[in-house]
């Protein structure tokens, strides 16, 4: 563990009023602690791998959890997905896609590249904020991962 | 026509001149039949030629359709969830600095935007199962409504309903669709009896011109028939949402998943006393 405390959840988000919400969501279930935001897929890749302007930053380091919006500038959340789930070093980073689309082909390219979690994010707030609250208690609380060793 | 060509004169003789005459005729036979052949040929390339152009516009055109639904899909939810979002946030943070009627416009924002949310999903139903590829089998009509029924059950207990259903022949169709019909039109029958104590809902199948028809009847709040023509439309409604509430797309659905099957849909109704839908599978049904 390096001093720097990890980071726990790297949010993807392009639309700034659904980052708010989303941050938001989280803090009023107290889960703000840590939190990485990434506007688009090219940026999320960056963090995630330690390139670009988070070179040498250390993968032990988070996140525990990423939140991936698929509809994104640059390269989309189905890549970034892609090449999580294909790098021995990110394929065990749980990834929860949080997205406007039922698309039956979304939910299944996604679980097809090994998502973790597939929630749609209802038009309405209460629903919009209790999925981010549980999806948050669910991969920071209860869920077990396994040590990520680089 | 013909010329027989001979180097020396010569009598013909008339069984040569008739031996010559069918040759000419079987001749002219085959060169006609090849002709006709060959435009038939033609005429069958240019047909194929045309089918093939034709389904590709028509895979262009569905294809155009469903990244517009995947677009809608994607981008036309999030400005809702924006407005319904801030609103609430707006009432958690500032509520209690507003005045009541403050409060009630914030919420009738967020009423607007959770609607408009619903009408988009309901909407991208209707879509999805136009484009759906039909997977015509066998269905057994009696279970599909059985399982309607019981998918239906719970939220309507409190309430007095009796369920009639008669014999329900099988038929050929897509059973994902036509259970979709089902549900559309049950649950309607239940959602315009709300107010009758007893609701009663029928069920069954009867031959029409030889055609089985299946129907939904119920005893409820029925509609004027001169707004028949209106029933199947896309977000068309005849009652006010403060009455029954609903998107009205329900029955576009039943008409559209009707269409593809080659049938006919139409309803009976009269006002306080009842709607009976109506619906054919065109002539793939069977007794």
């Amino acid at each position: 563990m390096s001093l720097k405390q990890a980071v726990e959840i790297l949010i993807v988000e392009d639309t700034p009023e659904d980052l708010e919400l989303t941050l938001r969501a989280l803090k009023k279930a107290n889960l703000t602690n840590h939190i990485e935001i990434a506007r688009d897929g090219a940026e999320a890749l960056d963090f995630i791998f330690g390139e670009g302007p988070h070179l040498g930053r250390k993968l032990e380091d988070g996140p525990k959890v990423v939140l991936l919006d698929l509809k994104l500038p640059k390269v989309d959340g189905l890549e970034v997905l892609k090449r999580m789930k294909g790098d021995s070093r990110t394929s065990m980073i749980p990834v929860v896609v949080l997205t406007s689309s039922k698309e039956q082909r979304d939910v299944i390219e996604s679980y097809k590249l090994g998502v973790n979690s597939y929630i749609v994010k209802p038009v309405n707030f209460e629903g919009f904020a209790a999925a981010v609250r549980d999806l948050g208690m669910y991969w920071l609380l209860l869920n077990q991962p396994p040590k990520i060793e680089q | 026509m013909m010329a027989v060509h001979q180097a020396t004169p010569r009598d013909w003789k008339p069984d040569e001149i008739l031996v010559v005459q069918e040759v000419v005729e079987r001749c002219w036979a085959t060169i006609e039949r090849r002709t006709a052949e060959e435009r038939l040929n033609q005429l069958n390339s240019e047909l194929e030629q045309r089918v093939l152009e034709r389904t590709e516009q028509l895979e262009a055109a569905n294809k155009e359709l469903e990244a517009f639904s995947y677009s809608v899909s994607h981008d036309l939810r999030a400005p809702l969830r924006t407005m319904d979002g801030f609103s609430q946030a707006v009432l958690e943070d500032y509520g209690p600095q507003l005045p009541e009627e403050g409060r009630r416009y914030l919420q009738t924002i967020s009423k607007g935007a959770q609607r408009m949310g619903e009408l988009i999903d309901d909407l991208l139903e209707f879509a999805r199962l136009s484009r759906q590829v039909l997977k015509t089998q066998t269905v057994a009509m009696d279970v599909l409504v059985r399982t309607v029924l019981q998918e239906l059950n719970p939220p309507q207990q409190d309430r007095q309903i009796e369920v009639h259903t008669g014999e329900l022949p099988p038929c050929l169709g897509d059973s994902a669709l036509l259970k979709q019909v089902w549900l559309n039109l049950i649950s309607n029958a239940l959602k315009y009896t709300r107010k009758c104590k007893p609701a009663i809902v029928e069920i069954g199948c009867t031959a029409l011109n030889d055609t089985n028809t299946y129907f939904v009847r119920d005893n409820g709040t029925g509609f004027d028939m001169q707004y028949a023509h209106k029933l199947f439309g896309v977000f068309q409604r005849l009652h006010r949402a403060e009455d029954y509430e609903g998107t009205g797309v329900g029955l576009a659905i039943v008409q559209r998943v009707v269409h593809r099957h080659g049938g006919r849909v139409w309803a009976q109704a009269s006002v306080d006393h009842g709607a009976t839908f109506y619906f054919t599978l065109g002539g793939e049904t069977k007794s």
